[in-house]
């Protein structure tokens, strides 16, 4: 043994490599003494308790101990002077074949339909470590230079190679045993591997106790069991996955291993129900039906990735714990394979018809597909992972092209709004609510918005540039800066202000078909007020429309309830003025009672018109009553006081028909939408 | 901001466009010259497809392979170069309007409702190609195992395996439909297991992206059905480009289908719907026969793809397997000559499939990402159209 060691030290090699070997040292030293009771053991206590158990070896006729293959071969193949080893040792050629192929049909005739591996660790380890060896020995005859290869070792190579064929032949068929979930969920049913729990996806099958998680998961999430297979198969799997790389059998070992995980999870992913829809079908499909595609399809896919991929990450990590960069480069190819018909299903997605109602979808998929991109990270091989996140960026620019295509359709739709029917009594138009409202919600996608348009200005800027939208655009952005200090607008907040302005014109318009100018300012009210409120509901759109945007619109409120007064009071007001009553010093009582008579004439007027429009706003609506109060009631009190005297009994009664309280109470009465309030007085 | 004001503004700017374009529509010859060195554009470019004649003597750069990777990234290029030459001559500097009046307005949607059935094509065309990148790993084990020097029965039985799974797999992916690879099961509990169907090792089809009752021969079938050569006034008009442009896909979409693996293509049409005394057509048709001729063999025989690496893979494979069943140790010296010539010729085989097939799949992609587009500028332009007519009012 001494020798051994000193030999790996004047090879001058890695430490790890050291330490690998002096595991094999160790698993070499125990094989001796547990399956292959030959020979004397070593002084080792495990004799006792293995003794027995594995006599009834078929042994090669010379007992030579495994070890001494062994070092034979090491001896061999480290052994750099060609021209002394151009022979096998005999011992080697004969007896260490015949032990491995005597392995080899050990294992190829336990008739059983489960792994054939794991049933003795120690007998397995000797066996891989056996099949390292021959691949070792193979290498050396094949790629040193020997002076002149003797037939003697030209037919040991030839049987060295058919036994590690035949052994190399045996892990794959056991690989792909092991692989094979479903034969595990066979398994399961029997008492003989308890063990093997059953591949449950939803994991809650009544062998949870056995269930036996990958190592580091977390008992919280039991997504994580996936792939679930016990602690003690992926041993297996890492041993033989171990020893088929190590022997040149890496293709085949790969080959295996993704055929069965694309096939796992190409079961899992039919058992959570996605269903793949071509694009020739998705442009037929109602959007009600592609809408519930569409939430499925977010949902089975944050699950890929946020619950499945870091479990298959760990498993093929645990399995290729050897070779980190082949575990990497399957596991980012079963990933990217699973990714791209997602991709491809959001890409069907992105072609469909264009409607406002799709907006809120295409949203989200875009935000899906951005909490992708923050999980490919190290476990994806840099190859893989730069494709992936380009292929995810074109997606990406699909849907974001499609969302703003979307967004500029409501522009659009406000544009060409242009029913010429006004809505009876001035009430808030459904277009206002509805484009806030669609406002409001899409503020809910600030963030993803603002991708979508900073994206979209790039690609349209160029386009048609010196157009008067972007001269409109450039207005906004050399506004004056926020309250809060940004200079600029940020692309959402010009295409909201682009909406708010085309909507302003259109309710501009839309005012102008009204052919009572009071009406008109109380229509103009009342969807400035509608907006207002909106703005100021939502956080989100009040932060973006900024406060100065919003000080200007109440100013602008202010006006148009002005211009209200204007219209409907003044000429009351002009009534119940104190000028132009006397003549020569005197009250000319006709002029006085032509006065009260076209108050009441023009307050009956404006009552039974006025009432009957609507201001639903409650507070917009008690300051307009309490506005006009202000001003009409003190003043016709005052007239009322200061010429009351120069009526008498009858003629009294006849032109003040109103006390000034009932004139206080008549104010209260506009606005209400309600037609009927003065005929209900009166009778 | 005044409602008047915006508005005025912005019909202003229509009626502006209009007028440009009017000046544009005025130049009826410019147009009849673009169409004409379009149809000349389409007929060179196909003729350089075409194979060499064994009467002419080919020049010194020796030309890619009809129906070889590098062949067909030659055709998808093509595609790319006639689409946009077409997009430029159909939508740029166009009035809109144009492309709403007859026949346009049904030859447009019926084009754009090809274009969504050749996308599907793509994506099974990319599955197909990841089961070419199978069977070309499939290739390499057994070129890795031969080539070592000496080799013994250990390496030809490896290889023999390798192979044996390669035309397995080859001959069964059309009879299979979906199941484009089998299993690569060594042994003889491999076989019983996968005849009690419990251990299949099958890698089934990834086309997750392509549902399980797709077909490509009907995809190819319902994409034909419409395209009808325009006839009369129509033939020197707008109908043209679009009805070329039309079978151009069909004719790139067909090619595809027939080479490379892909979901159910048997019944797949050998007929194609152009007519012969098209001028602009000579070439793709001289093609059509051509591969046509190729697909109705294999569809006789049942042999691998008419791809020419599968071809290669097919006929080396199927060589060597026969030199693995009579191999004897130690190979003799004129054997192993013979043998490593194949294998030499397998090795460049998968050498050329391991340069061509990823660059191919991105191609592809391209070639999905630029249909996409392009029908996205045609429902721009019909999106548009519809509007400024309702402005207009």
């Amino acid at each position: 043994m001494e020798k051994f060691l000193a030999n790996l030290d004047s090879s001058g090699s890695f430490a790890k490599k050291k330490s690998d070997n002096a595991g094999h040292h160790h698993i070499r030293s125990r094989h001796t003494s547990d399956s292959f009771d030959i020979g004397k053991s070593d002084g080792q206590e495990k004799v006792d308790q293995q003794n027995g158990s594995s006599n009834d070896e078929h042994l090669p006729e010379e007992a030579t101990l495994p070890d001494q293959f062994f070092e034979e071969v090491d001896r061999f193949v480290n052994d750099d002077h060609g021209s002394k080893t151009s022979e096998i040792p005999k011992c080697i050629d004969v007896s260490f074949y015949k032990m491995v192929e005597s392995m080899i049909v050990k294992y190829e005739s336990k008739e059983t339909s489960s792994a054939k591996f794991g049933q003795n660790e120690d007998q397995d380890a000797l066996f891989l470590e056996s099949l390292k060896c021959i691949s070792k020995l193979i290498n050396k005859i094949t790629t040193d230079q020997f002076s002149s290869r003797s037939s003697n070792l030209l037919s040991s190579l030839n049987n060295a190679s058919i036994v590690l064929h035949r052994g190399m032949s045996l892990l794959d068929e056991e690989f792909r045993l092991l692989l094979d979930q479903r034969r595990i969920v066979l398994d399961s049913k029997t008492p003989r591997t308890p063990k093997h729990s059953s591949f449950n996806f939803s994991s809650q099958s009544s062998q949870d106790s056995d269930r036996c998680l990958l190592p580091d998961s977390t008992e919280s999430n039991e997504d994580e069991g996936f792939p679930n297979f016990s602690t003690e198969a992926i041993s297996n799997m890492n041993k033989i996955a171990t020893a088929m790389i190590s022997c040149g059998y890496e293709a085949e070992c790969c080959m295996a291993y993704t055929c069965f995980r694309r096939n796992a999870f190409r079961e899992v992913l039919n058992k959570l129900g996605f269903d793949s829809i071509t694009i020739d079908d998705a442009h037929r499909m109602q959007w009600e039906s592609l809408e519930r595609e569409i939430a499925s399809w977010i949902s089975i896919f944050k699950h890929c990735y946020r619950n499945l991929f870091p479990g298959e990450s760990k498993f093929s990590d645990a399995i290729f714990s050897e070779y980190p960069s082949i575990s990497q480069r399957l596991f980012s190819e079963l990933a990217a394979a699973v990714i791209t018909p997602f991709l491809s299903f959001s890409e069907v997605i992105a072609l469909t018809k264009r409607s406002a109602e799709r907006l809120f979808k295409f949203l989200d998929m875009c935000e899906t597909l951005n909490d992708l991109l923050t999980t490919i990270d190290d476990s994806y091989s840099k190859e893989i992972s730069q494709d992936l996140t380009s292929e995810i960026a074109v997606v990406k620019s699909q849907l974001a092209e499609a969302a703003a295509s979307i967004f500029c359709e409501l522009e659009n739709s406000i544009k060409s709004d242009q029913g010429r029917t006004p809505v009876p009594s001035g009430q808030v138009h459904p277009l206002t609510r509805y484009t806030m409202n669609y406002l409001k919600y899409a503020c809910e996608y600030r963030d993803t918005l603002e991708e979508v348009f900073r994206f979209h200005h790039k690609n349209v800027g160029f386009d048609d540039a010196p157009n008067q939208e972007n001269h409109d655009i450039n207005e906004h952005l050399t506004e004056m800066p926020n309250d809060d200090g940004t200079p600029k607008k940020s692309p959402f907040a010009i295409e909201l202000i682009a909406v708010m302005d085309l909507l302003d014109a259109n309710l501009e318009m839309k005012s102008r078909l009204y052919r009572d100018p009071a009406l008109r300012y109380v229509f103009l009210m009342n969807n400035g007020r509608y907006i207002l409120q909106k703005i100021k509901g939502s956080n989100e759109i009040h932060n973006m429309m900024g406060v100065t945007w919003c000080r200007k619109r109440s100013t602008q409120l202010r006006q148009y309830h002005k211009n209200y007064q204007r219209e409907t009071w003044s000429r009351v007001l002009k009534c119940i003025s104190h000028e132009g009553l006397q003549a020569n010093g005197k009250v000319v009582k006709a002029v006085l009672k032509e006065r009260f008579k076209n108050f009441n004439a023009l307050f009956e007027e404006i009552h039974r018109t006025q009432s009957t429009w609507v201001v639903s706003d409650e507070q917009l609506q008690s300051e307009l009553r309490v506005s006009i109060s202000a001003v009409v009631t003190p003043a016709y009190r005052s007239f009322v006081g200061r010429f009351k005297q120069y009526l008498e009994g009858r003629s009294m009664d006849k032109y003040i028909k109103y006390q000034p309280e009932d004139i206080e109470t008549l104010i209260d009465e506009l606005f209400d939408g309600n037609p009927m309030s003065m005929g209900r007085r009166r009778n | 901001m005044p409602a008047t004001d915006y508005q005025g503004s912005f019909l202003g700017r229509i009626s502006i466009r209009r007028n440009q374009v009017m000046s544009m529509e005025g130049n009826h010859e410019q147009e009849l010259e673009d169409l004409e060195l379009f149809q000349k554009h389409v007929a060179d470019r196909f003729a350089e497809l075409a194979p060499p004649s064994p009467s002419q003597p080919s020049d010194d750069i020796p030309s890619d392979p009809i129906l070889s990777i590098a062949w067909i990234r030659k055709l998808l290029d093509v595609f790319l170069c006639c689409d946009a030459e077409f997009k430029a001559i159909l939508i740029m500097g166009r009035d809109p309007s144009q492309i709403s009046k007859p026949p346009l307005d049904r030859l447009i949607p019926e084009m754009l409702d090809r274009d969504v059935k050749a996308l599907d094509i793509c994506n099974a065309i990319t599955n197909g190609i990841e089961a070419v990148r199978h069977y070309q790993k499939l290739a390499e084990i057994a070129v890795s195992a031969l080539e070592q020097r000496p080799f013994g029965d250990g390496q030809v039985k490896r290889a023999r395996k390798a192979l044996t799974s390669l035309i397995t797999a080859m001959a069964c992916e059309d009879k299979d439909g979906a199941n484009y690879t089998r299993t690569w099961s060594f042994g003889r509990r491999g076989a019983a297991a996968a005849g009690n169907n419990k251990s299949t090792g099958q890698l089934r089809s990834l086309s997750w992206s392509v549902s399980k009752n797709w077909s490509a021969a009907k995809q190819i079938h319902a994409m034909s059905a419409n395209l009808v050569a325009p006839r009369g006034a129509e033939a020197s008009g707008l109908a043209l480009p679009v009805y070329i442009m039309s079978t151009i896909l069909l004719f790139v979409m067909w090619t595809m289908v027939a080479t490379i693996p892909c979901q159910e293509r048997s019944g797949l049409a050998t007929h194609f719907p152009v007519p012969k005394q098209l001028v602009w057509a000579q070439s793709i048709i001289g093609l059509h026969e051509k591969i046509a001729e190729e697909w109705k063999k294999k569809e006789k025989k049942g042999s691998a793809g008419l791809l020419e690496e599968m071809q290669k893979l097919d006929k080396l494979g199927q060589s060597l397997i026969e030199f693995t069943d009579s191999f004897q140790f130690p190979a003799e010296d004129e054997r192993a000559e013979e043998v490593s010539a194949h294998l030499a010729e397998l090795g460049e085989t998968c050498r050329r499939m391991e340069e061509g097939l990823v660059p191919l799949q991105v191609q592809i992609r391209e070639v999905f990402h630029r249909i996409v587009r392009s029908r996205a500028e045609f429902l721009d332009v019909l999106d548009l159209n519809g509007k400024s007519s309702a402005l207009a009012m």
